[in-house]
């Protein structure tokens, strides 16, 4: 189990979803949650900075687009990975299914690609399966389909 | 994982079992105990916590949907006032560009009624000049008419004149042979029928050139 996940997501609806369906999948003891990357990226340079690694989470799924905020979800995984220091597992979850874009997520570091739909439970399983992989750096980037 | 004491255990299960309140979200997952009791506790607790989870999950999706929906439908209505203005657009230029034909079809119009009242000025014009053209070409004619029956009358009157002449002459001199004869003492008797039948006709011809006279000329004042 995660001990902690952060979700970097415009949709507050999207929040109440993903929060409900990792506790029932056993996925996450705690989840937060944040509307845009401009915080998220503020949260981690301050972590950085602050060398304090107790409050930053153990996973991290971002939204492509972020609606609201001064850069996507690709940019605020490289600033996490090449700015921050890359000490989470870090990915895209997004309804965004463009290869393009999912090879520029790769190139910044992303993990994986969980597109979003209405059946969000079987790739969060999935993705729970692969888990520890992410965590040890030995799985390669995928994408949940 | 956290531990609680043997009275916090009874007083939790009394709680659930008399108020059906229990230990909600992921801290049930941190508490582990020996009590078979409380164990049995914290999976009713569990159990509870995902039901309430995947109903609420049911109805976050759902209303999820339908805001998707609703997003859909609110891009395809904007999407239909974006056409429809551009069509009101199209439509307020067709109605400038028709406002400007039909300006250009008023002033076409005028410059037409000018037109066409110079066109009935020539035409009236042209009309009276016609007019004026047919009185002079009957006066042309009346002209020649009366021309020619001058020179008619003129013909007649020399010729009438000279005949007057030669009557005249030829009386004259009858008249001046049968006096002769009578002068002298000779026969008359075929001089003097020859002079009577010769100034009979002579007369007679005199009056018919007088009254042919006469008639020409009242034809004539008639007519001018």
């Amino acid at each position: 189990m995660i001990d902690s996940i952060l979700l970097v997501d415009d949709e507050d609806l999207f929040h109440l979803v993903f929060e409900d369906a990792c506790s029932l999948l056993d996925i996450s003891l705690s989840l937060n949650a944040l509307n845009s990357s401009d915080e998220a990226a503020k949260l981690f340079q301050k972590w950085f900075q602050d060398g304090d690694n107790n409050d930053k989470p153990e996973c991290v799924f971002v939204d492509l687009n972020i609606i609201g905020s001064s850069f996507d979800g690709i940019e605020l995984i490289r600033k996490v990975n090449f700015e921050y220091g890359n000490h989470v597992v870090i990915g895209i979850i997004s309804s965004s299914n463009e290869p393009e874009e999912q090879a520029k997520a790769l190139q910044a570091g992303a993990q994986f690609w969980i597109i979003k739909s209405d059946d969000i439970e079987p790739r969060l399983e999935e993705f729970r399966k692969d888990y520890e992989g992410y965590k040890n750096r030995t799985a390669p980037f995928k994408v949940y389909k | 994982m956290i531990r609680l004491d043997k009275n916090s255990e009874t007083d939790l299960i009394k709680l659930f079992e008399s108020k059906n309140i229990g230990l909600e979200g992921n801290i049930i997952k941190l508490i582990e105990s020996d009590s078979n009791d409380f164990k049995t506790y914290l999976t009713k607790c569990t159990d509870k916590d995902k039901d309430s989870r995947r109903k609420r999950l049911e109805i976050t999706k759902k209303i999820q949907l339908q805001n998707n929906e609703l997003s859909d439908l609110n891009e395809q209505n904007q999407k239909m006032m974006e056409d429809l203005q551009s069509t009101l657009k199209e439509a307020e230029e067709q109605k400038v560009k028709i406002e400007a034909q039909n300006g250009e079809l008023v002033a076409w119009r005028e410059e037409n009624e000018k037109i066409q009242q110079e066109l009935q000025k020539e035409m009236i014009k042209s009309e009276s000049a016609r007019i004026r053209a047919e009185e002079a070409k009957t006066n042309a004619i009346n002209d020649l008419d009366i021309l020619q029956k001058k020179n008619q009358t003129e013909l007649i009157s020399t010729i009438v004149r000279v005949a007057l002449y030669i009557i005249v002459g030829v009386g004259i001199v009858t008249t001046g042979v049968y006096v002769f004869t009578l002068v002298i003492g000779k026969d008359t008797q075929v001089i003097g029928a020859a002079w009577s039948n010769i100034f009979g006709i002579l007369l007679t011809n005199a009056f018919s050139i007088v009254g042919t006279i006469m008639g020409i000329k009242y034809a004539t004042e008639n007519k001018q």
